[in-house]
């Protein structure tokens, strides 16, 4: 028994040192990242008042030039009052796992996925849950619809770029992924995929999306997409339209720099207004599971985010909800700090 | 274990055979070395307009970037955000001129 755990010892420094030698090569050319964002958010929704420190790390580990290992955690604390309203602030944390993922990019048309990934459903989930990229705290009401349960699947993705042409480039994902119960890595069963087309001189990207649940009762989830980024100005338009039996609704989001380029260092031109609305209209279905409202909602939001030199934001935004539950306001204020360093020392040029 | 239906099964099979059987980009679109600095410097310039159109619709540039974090960072965005090879070249040559 003795001998076993020796040997078993053994292969695991055997390993590790291996690890560190083939990554320390690798890295010759090539080094490791870590980067991602840190935040600190105060929110104010309907008079309860709450605190989250968040840390989003992402780790890119780059093998050769075909070979991507990425991954993304998230670790979260919530401050909220005993009471609701009153009483002592209180406070847990809690880390998921966002994406941890292999991938082999066989040639300029198609990159293989293996692992944990978020799930490609419209564009929301895999490009706006970023703390530093998304322009609002609060991601949109229709958000869970397509990325159920967990906005992450376990399992495999093929993707790319289709078709590229001088005037647009299309793009598509298709992926399955299993059930998964452990906690902080849920995953549902499903498939599904997206087809977009992007057209670079317009600044135009629209796109569909599509669903397939099957788990407990299968069903059909679907979407469309549209950003618009007319290139002479800094204005950022984009918008979903998602559908599934638990109900249907959509987003538009317009965010501009008020003066300047985007890479103006003006103080003005570091000003950025977003104003965002939403309607949500609730199916025949009600579903706890999915986190989709009972009753129809209308919201708005209007925010604006400051970028400081070094990669430091700060942002605060009200909101307005309207239900048939009840009518409200949500106040946001965030600080968040992006940061990108190597995982190891090494020459910098 | 359930079985994936049929339908679904036929769109991953149909997009991995569409991705397999795609010609490769030819080697002529910016993988090349330049050896000319007219050459390098047209293609930062043309670098920092792809990265305009793809990357600058979500997010700006770091602050500051060393050619061998680039290269993950641009490995890394080529998944995320579906860029092309050409793109990805392009904006590799824009971060670390």
């Amino acid at each position: 028994m003795r001998l076993r755990s020796k040997r078993l010892s053994r292969w695991r420094a055997v390993l590790l040192v291996s690890l560190c030698v083939a990554a320390r090569a690798a890295a010759q050319s090539n080094v490791p990242i870590i980067s991602g964002a840190a935040a600190f958010v105060g929110t104010d929704n309907q008079g309860i008042p709450f605190f989250q420190p968040i840390l989003s790390p992402v780790l890119v580990v780059p093998l050769g030039d075909r070979w991507v290992i990425e991954s993304r955690g998230l670790i979260q604390g919530v401050y909220l009052r005993e009471n609701g309203r009153s009483g002592p602030y209180q406070g847990r944390f809690a880390a998921t796992l966002d994406y941890a993922q292999v991938d082999y990019l066989a040639n300029p048309h198609l990159t293989v996925t293996v692992g944990r990934f978020l799930t490609p459903f419209d564009i929301y989930n895999e490009r706006f849950t970023a703390l530093w990229i998304r322009n609002l705290q609060d991601p949109p009401i229709i958000y869970t619809i397509g990325t159920r349960t967990s906005a992450s699947s376990n399992g495999g993705m093929l993707r790319g770029v289709a078709l590229v042409q001088p005037n647009f480039n299309l793009t598509y994902a298709a992926y399955f992924s299993v059930l998964q119960t452990t906690e902080n890595l849920q995953a549902g069963r499903a498939a599904g995929g997206r087809l977009g087309m992007f057209v670079p001189h317009q600044g135009v990207e629209a796109g569909i999306s599509y669903q397939r649940f099957l788990q407990n009762q299968n069903y059909n989830a679907w979407g469309t997409y549209f950003s618009w980024q007319p290139p002479p100005v800094p204005l950022d338009v984009r918008a979903e339209y998602a559908h599934s039996p638990g109900g249907q609704g959509y987003w538009l989001e317009g965010a501009m720099h008020f003066a300047g380029s985007r890479g103006s260092t003006s103080w003005i031109g570091r000003l950025q207004g977003v104003a965002r609305v939403q309607q949500f209209f609730a199916g025949n279905t009600f579903d706890p599971q999915n986190l989709l409202p009972r009753v129809d909602v209308n919201r708005f939001d209007l925010g604006l985010n400051y970028y400081l030199p070094h990669d430091i934001r700060v942002n605060g935004s009200y909101g307005r909800q309207y239900s048939s539950l009840g009518n409200g306001n949500i106040w946001n204020v965030q600080v968040t700090y992006r940061f990108l360093f190597p995982a190891w020392p090494g020459e910098h040029k | 274990m359930k079985k994936l239906p049929t339908g679904i099964a036929s769109v991953l099979l149909l997009a991995g055979s569409f991705g397999l059987l795609a010609r490769p980009q030819s080697p002529a679109n910016g993988s090349s070395p330049h050896s000319s600095t007219a050459k390098k410097s047209l293609d930062v310039k043309e670098g920092e307009r792809r990265f305009q159109e793809n990357c600058g619709r979500c997010h700006t540039p770091p602050v500051a970037i060393s050619p061998r974090e680039a290269k993950a960072v641009v490995q890394h965005m080529r998944v995320r955000a579906s860029l092309s090879k050409e793109d990805a070249e392009l904006i590799l040559h824009f971060l670390t001129p």
